[in-house]
């Protein structure tokens, strides 16, 4: 049956006859008809290297056995699994494995996991031929085993280490990090990091999960359970919008540790350290677990039917008096879908107010629906759908911090498939060393830079024929090439080179994230990358995403869980619920600020911390002390339930099930790990209880409502794109006096949010807020890591330690947010596009 | 005749059956003052052996649990002063125990045992929780010959 198609091949396996395709080796090949062939070193995605030789088989005609995992299929080869030779050849590969091996199952904690384990067992002989002492590595004189740190949370038995290389090859061809290898040889040879190196890098938890044996724990899992006694729970992260799946793991009512759980889709079978870690804070120390009344000074416990009457009471009260548009609520965008659209309801239907938001973190929220916005957002983006493109442009992010595993597609598409990566960022980030070309613009110019690309791109003749593109020049400001590469201060030959190879790219994908989202010009950014997508023909041959950044801001969205809504979205709900405030709702922005003067009275803040994480901090303290009544259900005491006049207990993604919409708009469901602790609830359960004191209930359970949510989840908001150039002006804003250094307030990897400072797996990688320098910045101000600088704007103040950053080259100041002991959003300004601050040195007393 | 044979015959046999056990050694004993010495290789309370040097021999590895038909034991690791793993909670439920001494013969670092102790009976339920410092401290006095019994066969 030799087939004719010259992309295919035919080989026996066993027996059987299988038709693969060229280049399969051996191993997937006899995967794909379901023979097993034992393997150490083999991993589905990595190269293989064949160090183990776990994965013989004996092949006709060959004079030795051969190593599946990197022999490629031929035609008519004729394959033995299963002879006696290969179960000799098995039995030997054991032995040599086993030779130093320390057989301490009791105490290492992948027992029960152990792919050497299960292999052993499986295919080995329980005797050796060797018996000559075991070579012994201990590094730490004062253990009697090897123990060794690697890094925060990674320790190394290198005694069972069976040299696989999968840690050491994972972390170079996937993450692109270097900071582990393999020393020495023979005998001796040692996994270990650089000197002067840590193993700390985000991606930095998938090497423990990778090692087939227990040569790589974490400090979360080491001693404290044996695997087989937990049960695994599906679930979701919670700590970007990519949704990676997870697995918990938990014993009675502890979570013990989070896996990945592959989603080809989605993660590939990684996860970040985030996800990795971030389920301590369900256990963490600190949790809220009753109820709080404000009563003269202090908050002091009550019970939930005490809040809850006041609650009602208080609103009641507000709404009959003035109306309830003097109510607004907040929403975390990492809640599950059933709290976002039950606090919509709550608000839209009992109270009677369009004032809900869940943009905590934007500068001047836009007063309509963006339609542009929807016109990209709505559009298909996927994460897998990246190794299509070609060219991949990624615009005003720190990928990797924001969007750990959508970076590695971006990783897989450039250094596998030879795609290009174009970044367009303010400062240089860790993408630069596999950019192609890494353009650094001044601090808000993106627009003009977007611009000089266009206009580049009409000059070189390369526009896509589906737009009229000769109204860019009169649309555009500015409109020559040489006046953008001024403005951003990127050099023209730069701007041509990127607009001819996204002129000529044939599949492009575009993702833009936190730094323009957030910015107060957002528009006319949109309306730039709009531009360029028309230009290049992205709308047909190309993707583009406006990454959003939350666990549940998609759904959010598709919630409605914002203020003003396309009449579409409006007419859905009024099907849906029978009615539909009649007044313009605020944005989060304008909540504050109408708080401020006194004309929001109450507000309700569910799951998220705008004390912490709103630009200007100083305005969301004045808006937040003039208000009458403040009601915050949190996990954890913030800054903002420290001010509040009732404080509900939250419970935490584990401890209830629901699901998350990705970036994609995929619907990702999560199961319940354990109880809600103590009398904390979920937040569709607060909304309930609220909506029932005042009125009527909003559910009956929350599987009723389901249908509901679904149906706005799945609703596709279809428009048309326009094929017409939109105009862009920059405008340009100029550093004024003595505030002169352009600041950026960034996540850092291992921390979201307001949430993840309380997982100590996590604090163990960066536990407080610090400020990235420039080396040469650096210099300027004679700092050192660790150096205290304070940082003034013209709004406040804060004294941060410095690190000097590996990749930042020009002056910008890049601190971290959201720790709640540095609250760095003081120092952002609401109506300002680029905050400017001035750096120095704290002088030693 | 029905009379001798129940009367005149039985009747002194009995009375010399009783006679003949007056003079024997009794089979009861004292119970409470007199304990039996129980067969070697009866299953009763258990204990936890330590290493020579006084260190716990139980790392914690959970396979008496896994092991154990009625889901007894329960345990939590932790970590020693040198980075070692050792049971921080140990515990056996006594009135779940069947006594089949799986945990015994599952255990890799010989530390678990079932000892000759039988007396059990106490008025609360909690009393038989049973911890790993009782049943550190139950350990018997070990015979010297049988250490070096268990010396050679820890050997093989
Ligand atoms: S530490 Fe683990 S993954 Fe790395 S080489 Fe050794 S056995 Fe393989
Ligand atoms: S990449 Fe995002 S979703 Fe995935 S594990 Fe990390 S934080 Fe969670
Ligand atoms: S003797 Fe049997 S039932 Fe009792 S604890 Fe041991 S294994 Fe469990
Ligand atoms: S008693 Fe033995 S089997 Fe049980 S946990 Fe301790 S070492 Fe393991
Ligand atoms: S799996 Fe083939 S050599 Fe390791």
């Amino acid at each position: 049956m030799s087939s004719a198609d010259d992309n295919k091949v035919t080989l026996t396996i066993d027996g059987r006859e299988v038709t693969v395709p060229r280049g399969m080796t051996v191993l997937e090949a006899a995967k794909s008809i379901g023979i097993e062939i034992p393997t150490f070193c083999w991993h589905p995605k990595l190269k293989p290297v064949g160090a183990c030789r776990m994965c013989y088989v004996e092949i006709e005609k060959m004079p030795k056995l051969a190593v599946s995992c990197a022999t490629e299929a031929m035609p008519g080869m004729v394959v033995h699994t299963d002879s006696d030779l290969v179960k000799q050849g098995r039995r030997a590969v054991l032995e040599f494995i086993l030779l130093n091996h320390p057989l301490d199952c009791p105490t290492c904690d992948k027992g029960g996991e152990c792919d050497l384990q299960d292999l052993t067992f499986a295919h080995g002989i329980d005797d050796s031929q060797f018996d000559f002492n075991k070579y012994r590595f201990i590094r730490d004189k004062k253990s009697t085993f090897d123990d060794y740190r690697l890094g925060p949370e990674i320790i190394r038995n290198q005694n069972r280490c069976i040299l696989c290389y999968k840690c050491v090859r994972s972390n170079k061809e996937v993450f692109g990090e270097y900071d582990l290898g393999a020393f020495q040889r023979g005998n001796i040879t040692e996994i270990d990091t650089g000197p002067g190196q840590q193993v700390d890098s985000i991606y930095s938890g998938n090497l423990v999960e990778i090692c087939p044996v227990g040569a790589l724990t974490n400090t979360d899992w080491r001693y404290n359970i044996r695997v087989w006694k937990t049960q695994k729970v599906n679930s979701i992260c919670q700590y970007c919008a990519d949704g990676c799946n997870l697995t918990l793991w938990k014993d009675r009512q502890k979570i013990y540790r989070a896996t990945s759980r592959r989603n080809d889709a989605i993660d590939e079978g990684w996860i970040c350290n985030r996800g990795r870690y971030g389920y301590q804070i369900a256990n963490a120390e600190g949790r809220l677990t009753v109820p709080l009344i404000k009563r003269g000074e202090r908050q002091e416990n009550a019970t939930w039917d005490e809040a809850i009457e006041l609650i009602a009471r208080r609103f009641k009260e507000i709404k009959d008096k003035k109306g309830g548009v003097c109510i607004g609520g907040l929403a975390y965008p990492g809640l599950d879908s059933a709290s976002l659209y039950a606090f919509s309801k709550l608000f839209r239907t009992i109270l009677n107010s369009n004032n809900v938001d869940f943009r905590i973190d934007y500068k001047m929220l836009p007063e309509e629906p963006g339609d542009l916005y929807t016109q990209i957002t709505s559009r298909k983006f996927s994460i897998a759908g990246i190794e299509n493109s070609d060219v991949v442009l990624v615009i005003g992010s720190n990928l990797i911090n924001e969007h750990p595993i959508t970076n590695l597609r971006v990783r897989k598409v450039v250094t596998q498939k030879g795609a290009k990566l174009y970044t367009l960022n303010p400062f240089a980030t860790k993408s630069g060393d596999i950019s192609t070309d890494e353009i650094i613009y001044r601090a808000g110019t993106v627009e003009a830079l977007i611009n000089g690309l266009c206009v580049s791109i009409v000059e070189q003749k390369l526009a896509s024929d589906t737009v009229d593109a000769s109204k860019l020049a009169t649309r555009v400001e500015p409109n020559t090439v040489a006046q953008a590469a001024k403005i951003s201060g990127v050099e023209a030959d730069r701007i041509v080179g990127l607009a001819q190879a996204l002129g000529e790219a044939k599949h492009i994908t575009l993702i833009t994230g936190e730094l323009l989202s957030t910015s107060i010009t957002r528009d006319a950014i949109t309306a730039a990358i709009m531009n360029l997508a028309l230009l290049c023909g992205m709308a047909e041959n190309g993707q583009i995403g406006f990454l959003s950044k939350y666990a549940n801001s998609k759904g959010a969205e598709k919630l409605g869980v914002m203020p003003l809504l396309s009449d579409s979205l409006i007419a859905e709900m009024k099907t849906l619920w029978g009615g539909y405030p009649e007044q313009k709702g605020l944005g989060a922005d304008r909540m504050i600020l109408s708080a401020k003067k006194e004309e929001i009275d109450a507000l309700f803040v569910m799951g998220s911390d705008p004390m912490l994480c709103y630009p200007d901090g100083q305005f969301v303290r004045e808006g937040i002390e003039k208000l009458d009544f403040l009601v915050v259900a949190d996990l954890f005491e913030t800054r903002t339930t420290q001010m509040a006049d009732v404080v509900l207990p939250l419970s935490s993604i584990a401890e209830m099930s629901g699901d998350f919409v990705n970036l994609e708009g995929t619907v990702q469901h999560f199961d319940q790990a354990i109880k809600p602790l103590g009398q904390s609830m979920p937040g569709y359960d607060i909304c309930n209880k609220i909506a029932s004191a005042l009125k009527e209930p909003l559910f009956e359970s929350v599987a009723r409502m389901q249908p509901d949510i679904m149906r706005l989840l799945l609703r596709e908001e279809n428009p048309e794109i326009q094929r017409e150039l939109r105009e862009v002006k920059t405008s340009v804003e100029q550093a004024s006096g003595e505030y002169t250094v352009p600041l950026f307030v960034v996540d850092q990897a291992h921390h979201f949010a307001h949430l993840t400072e309380r997982s100590k797996s996590l604090s163990a990688f960066c536990s407080e807020a610090h400020l990235e320098l420039s080396p040469s910045m650096a210099e300027k101000l004679h700092a050192e890591t660790g150096t205290l600088i304070r940082v003034e704007s013209e709004v406040g103040k804060v004294i941060l330690p410095v690190i000097i950053s590996e990749h930042i080259d020009n002056d910008v100041a890049v601190v971290t947010r959201n720790f709640s002991a540095n609250p760095v959003n003081d120092l952002q300004m609401r109506k300002q596009r680029v905050d400017y601050v001035r750096l120095t040195r704290v002088e030693e007393k | 005749m029905n009379f001798i044979r129940t009367v005149i015959i039985a009747l002194p046999k009995g009375f010399y059956t009783t006679l003949k056990h007056l003079f024997k050694k009794p089979v009861t004993r004292k119970y409470p003052y007199e304990r039996r010495e129980m067969a070697p290789r009866y299953r009763g309370k258990h204990y936890l052996e330590r290493y020579d040097d006084g260190t716990e021999r139980c790392v914690c590895c959970g396979l008496c649990a896994a092991s154990c038909p009625a889901d007894a034991i329960y345990m939590e690791g932790g970590e020693t002063d040198n980075g070692e793993r050792f049971a921080k909670v140990y515990e056996i439920n006594l009135l779940r125990c069947i006594f089949c001494g799986f945990c015994e013969e599952a255990c890799p670092e010989e530390a678990i045992f079932l000892g000759h102790e039988y007396e059990f009976s106490d008025d609360n339920r909690d009393s038989f929780i049973y911890t790993k410092e009782q049943m550190l401290a139950n350990r018997p006095k070990e015979k010297p010959f049988k250490r070096i019994i268990r010396k050679v066969r820890r050997i093989f």
